[in-house]
């Protein structure tokens, strides 16, 4: 028991409350741990004897494909979410007039309020063949067919990117707000540029807020679930896709539990990649 | 205060005891619900004074908490689809069905009696449904006509049961459910044609009203749905027959309200009360004396006479149960990705 417990006994019932919650955690993996060494049988809900086969039975081309699949998405994901927030965050944060503020806070924490299903279906009037970008297009004349955008890997990471931006938007938005401006405004005296100031003392001094926003969007997008199910239309699958094809559609809970310990297996080593590669760009950032 | 404190202890304990006269019926959300309460709860509730209260939720969410609460069941009726049915039996969830209790069951037609445990409530076909305003000249009179060249990229199917397209590529490979192998190469081969797989009602309709796929393997009560909103589709039954799907009633074993419950299931079988679930939902009554409007009977996948059952595909649902985690696995491996 950490020595801070036992000076200051009124901090175990702070703690009680996560310790359960962690308890209950702990002991719906390890159900998802034991269904995915037990073997199926067909036309029962309860599971057979001890077995691998599960896990031999993921070593087939399409679900190593879908693997690869799902680190792609999460990986375009995570980078364009960057490229579309980063300058909404800096905007957050440097705007003073406060009406401007308040639009860019709205525009950003307006599809936290939807469900992940209502802003997908959103998305399928967007993307869809008679959809808005369609036919403004088709109207335009600027096309002569539809884009296929629904039932796409790039149909997928669009939507996935309105998913995921106000995360990466709030995570960059406390990273920028902690940087001193005076350091933008020596390099300034010093001859730098608008621009340069920028490259060279903000955006690294923002470093962990990108790696944070990154490294949390690749995480979230992994379990995405409703986004590639509809948008993706049966045509661009992801693990947790495949969770629901292959296990619950059908009851095959023990292949179910054993696609979720794979996943969970394949983030757990993403990230600790990662966290790897990042270490050096840790060292940036303001002091 | 005295008072007012007995009479907050009166209604305290007045309110479960209100709560649990009430019977408890397990059922999809949505329209389901609503088709029940307005047809069979309505004449239960005539015929008793009896209310009935809904626990709504997916199949498998249902079946899980089924599961889970076994022998002290959260409701005492219970709405599934026949072979997901065959999965409560095998888990001793469901009663074993007293028939002398359910005297309008005698005009049930032998399609709809499972079990001894699960018996039929409505019905439907997944048959072909298109867009002819976006399909042009291609017609259809046969599951064949799904691998027209011309179809490709414009067909939609369910994602959750592919049981229906293998069952008849079987068919029209020369085999039938039980050696669905035989349909293998046949499905394979309609992969170009299909778009999209949808994952529920409401993604279905969504996909035909928008015209992304005008091509579907269509429940028939969705497509009538999307008709009545304007939608111009055209529901037709190939000569093959549309792929027959029955609901199921059952009641939960452990439920302390039986007596009410088989009044439930009797007044479900109750003529008017099938002629009303035909109207409201376009499907299939399943006793054969229900008198049906005949806008309504005239209906592809609104069967009338037992000539007519036995014209769809039926596919064994205890067999279709064991099945369908092979059925769903080669079609995941094969057919969508």
């Amino acid at each position: 028991m950490p020595a801070i417990v036992k000076t200051q006994p009124f901090l175990r019932s702070f703690v009680a409350p996560a310790a359960l919650c962690a308890f209950g955690f702990l002991a719906a993996m390890a159900a998802v741990l034991q269904y995915s060494v037990r073997s199926f049988i067909p036309g029962s809900l309860e599971p057979g004897g001890f077995t691998l086969e599960n896990f031999v039975a993921l070593m087939k081309p399409l679900y190593a494909r879908v693997f690869i699949d799902t680190v792609w998405i999460c990986f375009l994901t995570a980078f364009f979410t960057l490229v579309v927030g980063y300058p909404l965050a800096y905007a957050l944060v440097r705007v003073q007039n406060k009406i401007a503020k308040s639009f860019i806070l709205i525009i950003v924490v307006t599809p936290l309020f939807l469900g992940e299903v209502v802003r997908t279906y959103s998305w399928i009037i967007v993307l869809g063949n008679n959809g808005f970008i369609n036919t403004v297009l088709l109207k335009l004349g600027v096309i002569a067919q539809p884009i296929q955008f629904m039932f796409t890997k790039f149909g997928v990471v669009i939507a996935l990117v309105h998913v995921t931006m106000p995360v990466m938007v709030v995570m960059l938005a406390a990273a920028l707000s902690h940087i001193d401006r005076n350091y933008q405004r020596a390099a300034e005296s010093l001859g730098a540029g608008p621009i340069r100031a920028f490259m060279t003392v903000t955006l690294p001094l923002s470093m962990p807020g990108i790696i944070a926003g990154v490294t949390t969007a690749f995480a979230w997008t992994f379990s995405a679930f409703a986004t590639p199910q509809l948008i993706g239309g049966g045509r661009v699958n992801m693990i947790s896709n495949l969770v629901y094809q292959l296990g619950f559609a059908s009851f095959d809970f023990p292949f179910a539990a054993s696609l979720c310990v794979s996943g969970l297996a394949l983030t757990l080593v993403i990230l600790s990649l990662i966290r790897l590669a990042v270490r050096p760009l840790e060292k940036i950032g303001p002091h | 205060m005295k008072r007012f404190l007995l009479a907050l202890f009166a209604l305290a304990i007045a309110v479960p005891a209100q709560a649990q006269d009430k019977l408890v019926v397990s059922i999809w959300g949505g329209s389901w619900r609503d088709l029940v309460a307005d047809t069979v709860a309505k004449k239960f509730t005539q015929e008793t004074g009896v209310a009935v209260d809904f626990i709504t939720g997916g199949t498998i969410d249902r079946l899980n908490k089924a599961k889970l609460a076994k022998d002290n069941p959260e409701s005492d009726i219970t709405f599934t689809t026949s072979h997901v049915g065959w999965l409560y039996v095998g888990s001793g969830l469901f009663e074993k069905l007293d028939m002398s209790k359910i005297p309008n069951a005698k005009n049930l037609v032998d399609e709809a009696r499972f079990s001894p445990y699960h018996l039929g409530s409505w019905a439907y076909v997944y048959t072909i449904g298109y867009r002819p305003d976006l399909t042009k000249d291609i017609s259809f009179s046969t599951w064949n006509d799904l691998w027209n060249p011309a179809l490709k990229g414009k067909i939609a199917a369910p994602d959750f049961d592919p049981s229906h397209l293998i069952v008849v590529s079987a068919i029209l490979s020369g085999g039938d459910a039980e050696h669905w192998q035989k349909g293998e190469e046949k499905l394979k081969a309609l992969k170009p044609n299909f778009k999209a797989f949808y994952t529920d009602d409401a993604n279905s309709q969504q996909l035909l009203a928008s015209g992304e796929t005008p091509v579907q393997d269509v429940l028939s009560m969705n497509a009538y749905y999307m008709i009545g909103q304007g939608v111009p589709i055209t529901v037709t039954i190939p000569k093959e027959g549309g792929v027959l799907g029955v609901d199921s009633v059952s009641i939960m074993s452990g439920s302390k309200k039986t007596d009410l419950a088989y009044k439930f299931i009797n007044a479900l079988y109750d003529p008017g009360v099938q002629a009303a679930i035909a109207k409201q939902k376009k499907g299939s009554p399943v006793v054969l004396d229900a008198k049906l409007d005949p806008d309504i009977a005239k209906l592809p996948g609104v069967f009338t006479s037992a000539a007519q059952w036995k014209q769809q595909i039926i596919i064994d649902p205890k067999l279709r149960a064991e099945k369908l985690p092979e059925w769903r696995k080669w079609f995941a491996e094969n057919i969508m990705n």
